[in-house]
């Protein structure tokens, strides 16, 4: 049993320390001020993309050890990342919940902003074909501006209950056509493609789903319309229509053959299980920004030589620190390529809470300061409340814990 | 590389203890509870597998698998019976005093001799509230509770320094106790006991009452465990309403809720094992599993308790035994508000209190 970071690790925590006092929590400041998030062209973006972030984990090629790339300007290139992810690619989940927190710990919004193929990559990754990898995530290798990529699968009549959506698509010659609504996809408005699912045959619930790769400016894709929220202003949250919108059967998902049984619906739900135990490291950042903010404050106004003020922030700390432990096992475990759906929930069940539980104390000690609407606890206060929404709701959470664990009827 | 996985060595010990607790320890809790003791032959079992014994230095015939080994085997035993966990080890929390204020030498003097020795038990006391004064070579005071009816060693523990106090001859008078009969229940009065040994060593008295409290919370977790798992299958066999209770969704989320919370804590002891292991300042780190493995157990085990209902009030299932158990465990070694204070004066000395990289290497 080892819980200890490798140093490679640590460096590359050292530099999104770096960037976050620097960059990311400032402007994450400025986008909550402006109640709005922060525009594509932000200098920002730009920013990120020369430092060689914002980029996809796709290595090209189907397998990070084949043949590979033949020019010696390419092979210096896949050395170099090599280096760089060395340790990521032995354990990519459990590395992206610790970078995912330490990102969050900065600003959570911003971080979703990030230039990036975001959500859309894992089902492109789990589902794509090679051809597909190739024309969505090749321009993402080294993208020469900002670029994003969005997923859609929340519907204003579909959250957590992800069989329920109801957007259809149906085969039209070469093409299906695309219609429905769409909900909360972040950065949808401004990116390259959105990754949407969709129904062929609502009655045949998740075997009927499909998974399309739809382009910025198709015919039919439109009405984009930035929710306002409680917080986590810098990412857009957007909600968009599908008239008519006609895909090419290139852009299918896994291609035909892979839409035998239940596959989409199981890309879907794979790339979930991978990125519940991140949304728990999410929370576990914001709420140890909340800790780390009230600390200086008690510290500031001599609070803490009050044993009852000791008290609670101790029971902070220890709950995310246990939340903290939840998510790194079960990344760990998707990592092992185990069996970690009890896991991965319980991690998304109890982080949120604990990190709610984190803003709120910083709220009443920050008392009529925090009233204000100015201080950083406040905002941490408001980002934090989503973390128990996203990804599925800590009450779906404790039903597929019990699943589990008591074989819970899905009636 | 991070790994959530016991070694092979940890592993094999933890499968030995959980099927010993299974087998012998678990179907005779009831009547080691009446008997106050854990019968001979157990007592000789667990000696000659040497589950106590996984922990100590080899100085002692022991297998120096630390403080996770130790955290492994008292989770398993206390999931079988929490009070026999305690009455299967000769030397108790006082090996963590002898062995951080007195090191080898005291280990050799003090402990060894109860090695072998069948049935010997010895207690370490907190003492950081005075409630036992040391004057001129002698001790007096009064111990309310030692869940011991036998002391073959007693030390006392306070902030700086560590005592042992001439055990042979001390009136030990039997109490009826809360939990945790099977180890036995005294309340011992020190009228000027000889003190046989000294040390002032203050980190060393920290980290034996670290060691102390992370011992609690290793038991505390396997009494927790032991609640959860048999309340999940009671919920499973019993209906109501047409449907096993399990599936009534508000005990389904309390069942899920009682996994969260077994699993929490025993990340927060084993975390705190590593780093005691590698020798980092895990003080606070101890402190911690300790309030959370008393906090969870106190949400445990009286939920679990309430899933059985009138079976779970009657003695007819240990559920009621564990729930006093778990409530008793967290009262020793000054107990967990004590280690609260504490574990809050180790958050509040540090800026970044859960920083992720930075910190001490492991």
């Amino acid at each position: 049993m080892n819980l200890a970071l490798e140093d490679a690790l640590c460096n590359r925590l050292a530099r999104i320390r770096a960037l976050g006092a620097a960059r990311i929590r400032p402007v994450g400041l400025e986008a909550d001020r402006a109640g709005a998030p922060l525009p594509p062209d932000h200098p920002f973006f730009a920013e990120l993309v020369r430092l060689g972030l914002g980029r996809t984990r796709w290595l090209g090629g189907e397998d990070p050890d084949d043949a590979g790339p033949t020019t010696t300007e390419a092979r210096r290139e896949r050395s170099e990342r090599d280096e760089e992810t060395r340790g990521e690619r032995g354990s990519p989940s459990f590395t992206g919940v610790v970078l995912a927190e330490e990102l969050a710990y900065w600003d959570r919004g911003v971080a979703v902003a990030f230039p990036g193929p975001g959500l859309g990559e894992p089902p492109i990754l789990a589902m794509g074909t090679p051809e597909q990898k190739q024309r969505f995530l090749g321009p993402f290798r080294a993208p020469d501006r900002p670029r994003w990529g969005s997923f859609a699968m929340t519907e204003p009549g579909a959250g957590s209950d992800v069989a329920a959506i109801r957007t259809a698509c149906r085969r039209d010659g070469a093409d299906w056509v695309l219609d429905g609504d769409k909900s909360f996809a972040a950065n949808a408005s401004r990116a390259d493609w959105i990754v949407v699912f969709a129904t062929c045959d609502p009655a045949l619930g998740r075997a009927g789903h499909r998974a399309f790769v739809v382009e910025r400016g198709t015919p039919g894709l439109g009405d984009f319309r930035i929710e306002r929220k409680m917080g986590l202003e810098a990412y857009e949250s957007t909600s968009f229509t599908l008239r008519g919108c006609r895909v090419p059967a290139a852009n299918l998902l896994g291609g035909e053959e892979r839409q035998s049984g239940r596959a989409g619906f199981k890309g879907a739900m794979q790339s979930f299980n991978a990125t519940r135990p991140m949304i728990g490291a999410m929370a576990v950042g914001i709420g140890r920004a909340a800790l780390d903010e009230t600390l200086a404050f008690a510290r500031s106004h001599d609070r803490l030589g009050d044993p009852r003020v000791r008290d609670r922030l101790e029971r902070s700390r220890r709950k995310l620190q246990a939340a903290r432990l939840l998510c790194w096992r079960a990344a760990w475990l998707a990592d092992q390529q185990r069996p970690n759906v009890l896991e991965a929930s319980m991690a998304k069940a109890v982080a949120p809470q604990a990190a709610f539980e984190a803003a709120a104390l910083g709220m009443e000690l920050l008392g009529e300061e925090g009233g204000r609407g100015d201080h950083l606890i406040e905002k941490l206060f408001r980002d934090v409340k989503a973390m128990d929404i996203v990804e599925g709701t800590g009450q779906i959470q404790r039903v597929l814990m019990a699943r589990q664990l008591v074989g819970l009827p899905r009636d | 590389m991070i790994d959530f996985d016991l070694d092979p060595a940890l592993e094999l010990l933890r499968e030995t203890a959980r099927r010993f607790g299974a087998e012998r320890l678990r179907p005779r809790e009831r009547e080691s509870e009446a008997a106050r003791a854990v019968g001979a032959p157990n007592l000789a079992a667990a000696a000659e597998i040497g589950l106590a014994a996984a922990a100590w230095p080899e100085s002692l015939g022991g297998a120096a698998l630390g403080a996770l080994g130790r955290a492994v085997v008292l989770e398993e035993l206390a999931a079988a019976d929490p009070g026999a966990a305690l009455a299967l080890d000769p030397l108790g929390p006082a090996v963590h005093a002898l062995a951080e204020l007195g090191g080898e030498p005291a280990l050799r003097t003090h402990a060894g001799p109860l090695i072998g020795r069948p049935g010997a038990r010895a207690w370490l006391a907190w003492n950081g509230d005075g409630r036992v004064t040391l004057r001129g070579g002698r001790a007096d005071g009064r111990l309310p509770w030692v869940p011991a009816d036998r002391l073959d060693l007693l030390v006392l523990l306070d902030r700086d320094a560590a005592a042992v106090v001439e055990a042979d001859g001390l009136p030990l008078a039997p109490l009826r106790g809360a939990g945790l009969r099977a180890a036995g229940a005294s309340e011992v009065v020190l009228a000027g006991a000889p003190v046989r040994a000294w040390w002032v060593h203050p980190r060393g008295a920290r980290r034996a009452l670290a060691r102390a409290r992370l011992d609690l919370a290793a038991l505390l977790v396997g009494v927790a465990r032991a609640a959860a798992e048999l309340s999940r299958a009671y919920a499973l066999q019993r209906v109501a309403f047409g449907r096993p209770i399990a599936h009534h969704q508000a005990l389904a989320f309390l069942i899920a809720d009682m996994a969260s919370a077994v699993d929490g804590a025993r990340l927060l002891v084993h975390d705190a094992a590593l780093r005691l292991d590698a020798e980092e300042d895990a003080d606070g780190a101890c402190a911690a599993a300790f309030v959370e493995a008393a906090e969870q157990a106190l949400f445990v085990t009286p939920n679990a308790l309430q899933i059985l209902g009138g079976h779970g009030f009657v003695q007819d299932y240990p559920i009621e035994k564990w729930m006093r158990e778990a409530r008793a465990l967290s009262l020793l070694h000054g107990g967990v508000d004590a280690a609260r204070e504490d574990a809050g004066r180790a958050l509040v000395a540090s800026d970044a209190p859960l920083a992720l990289a930075g910190t001490a290497p492991r």
